[in-house]
């Protein structure tokens, strides 16, 4: 597999942690430069150790749900900063419970903002032809199984996850006659920070997975063919990563 | 608004990469595609609440014609 290696530059956020982590450190150990962003200071310090090329990771520190209309111009200063995108892979997103009993607006607008507005206004951002290399860019959004799922409590989140696919392929029209690519990723279960924390899921869900739970090199894997030029002929997709559940 | 910002804002529509001029042709620039256009009409609705359709491009040629159809004075 051509991977998407040498002095190619690729935005990755949620990479202080889970899925976002794993593929920052996949495309280091690629040989490819990542600004990692995250809110977490000292996880994303973490980073940058592990990968054991830390001249290949650029820390920012950004909370994605505030300013989420200034997300084009904050993208516009990393690429002064660091240089033109080769693309981006959008993980950071927060998951809730809420059935209807306890469902708020505010909750709602708490998980889209993060969960769909801010990936859409970063990808804004990079799909500006000013700010990336053009043909062989190649855009990831990190979705979630739920979007095709029946789950009590995950109607906000779910709803968040479709929206996002849906909006890919729309974009993904916009862009094409640039050469440039966008694609999500659907993962069900993976372990993770996120699902440590709903508890009791290993024993609850165990049953739904003939492959069992996904890990993160995983959705690793497939995100960085995604981005590769491998996978030039495909763009618009949602790949359902479930290890056979659906 | 005035022309500077205009032009800024035009520019970033645009995605182009050099700054633009009133007298800029539209045809003449490299990001003048059918989804410029699609993005000309949306700027010219949710910035100035102005409806044009493609057809307005037979007769908008210049930059300083979208500005005069946003209303902008020359
Ligand atoms: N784990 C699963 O089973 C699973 C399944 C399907 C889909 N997903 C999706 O995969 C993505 C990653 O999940 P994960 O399991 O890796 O989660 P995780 O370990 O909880 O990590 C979430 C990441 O998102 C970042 N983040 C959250 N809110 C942010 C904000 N406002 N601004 C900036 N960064 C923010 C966090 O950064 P900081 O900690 O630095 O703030 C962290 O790096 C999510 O979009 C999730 O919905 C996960």
């Amino acid at each position: 597999m051509t991977a998407p290696a040498g002095e190619r530059l690729y935005l990755v956020t949620g990479a202080s942690s889970g899925i976002g982590k794993g593929i920052a450190l996949r495309l280091c150990g690629l040989g490819a430069r990542v600004v990692a962003i995250g809110r977490d200071a000292d996880r994303l310090g973490e980073l940058a150790q592990e990968c054991g090329c830390p001249e290949r990771i650029h820390p920012e520190i950004r909370d994605l749900a505030a300013d989420i209309e200034l997300l084009p111009q904050y993208v516009k200063g990393l690429k002064e900063k660091y240089g033109k995108f080769h693309g981006m892979v959008s993980c950071a997103g927060i998951s809730e419970i809420r059935p209807l009993q306890i469902l708020k607006y505010e909750n709602g607008k708490r998980i889209f903002d993060i969960n769909y507005f801010a990936p859409l206004m970063l990808a804004k951002g990079l799909l500006d032809r000013r700010h990336n290399v053009g043909r062989g860019t190649s855009l990831v959004f990190i979705a979630s199984i739920e979007a095709h799922l029946a789950d009590k409590g995950m109607s906000f989140y779910a709803g968040s996850k479709a929206a996002l696919i849906a909006s890919v392929r729309s974009i993904s029209r916009e862009v094409a006659a640039s050469g440039v690519r966008v694609n999500a990723i659907s993962p069900g279960d993976i372990l993770t920070p996120m699902t440590a924390a709903v508890e009791g899921m290993r024993n609850d869900r165990s049953h739904l997975y003939p492959l069992g739970f996904g890990t993160v090199d995983d959705v690793a894997a497939l995100a960085v063919f995604l981005l590769s030029d491998e996978a030039k002929w495909i763009t618009g997709q949602n790949y359902i990563l479930d290890g056979g559940h659906l | 608004m005035t022309h500077e910002e205009f032009l800024e804002k035009f520019q970033d529509v645009l995605q182009a990469e050099d700054p633009l001029g009133m007298d800029t042709v539209l045809e003449d620039l490299d990001e003048w595609d059918s989804l410029a256009r699609m993005a000309t009409v949306a700027f010219l609705d949710s910035d100035f609440g102005v409806q044009a359709t493609f057809e307005d491009f037979t007769t908008m040629k210049t930059v300083a014609d979208v500005a005069r159809k946003a209303g902008i004075a020359s």
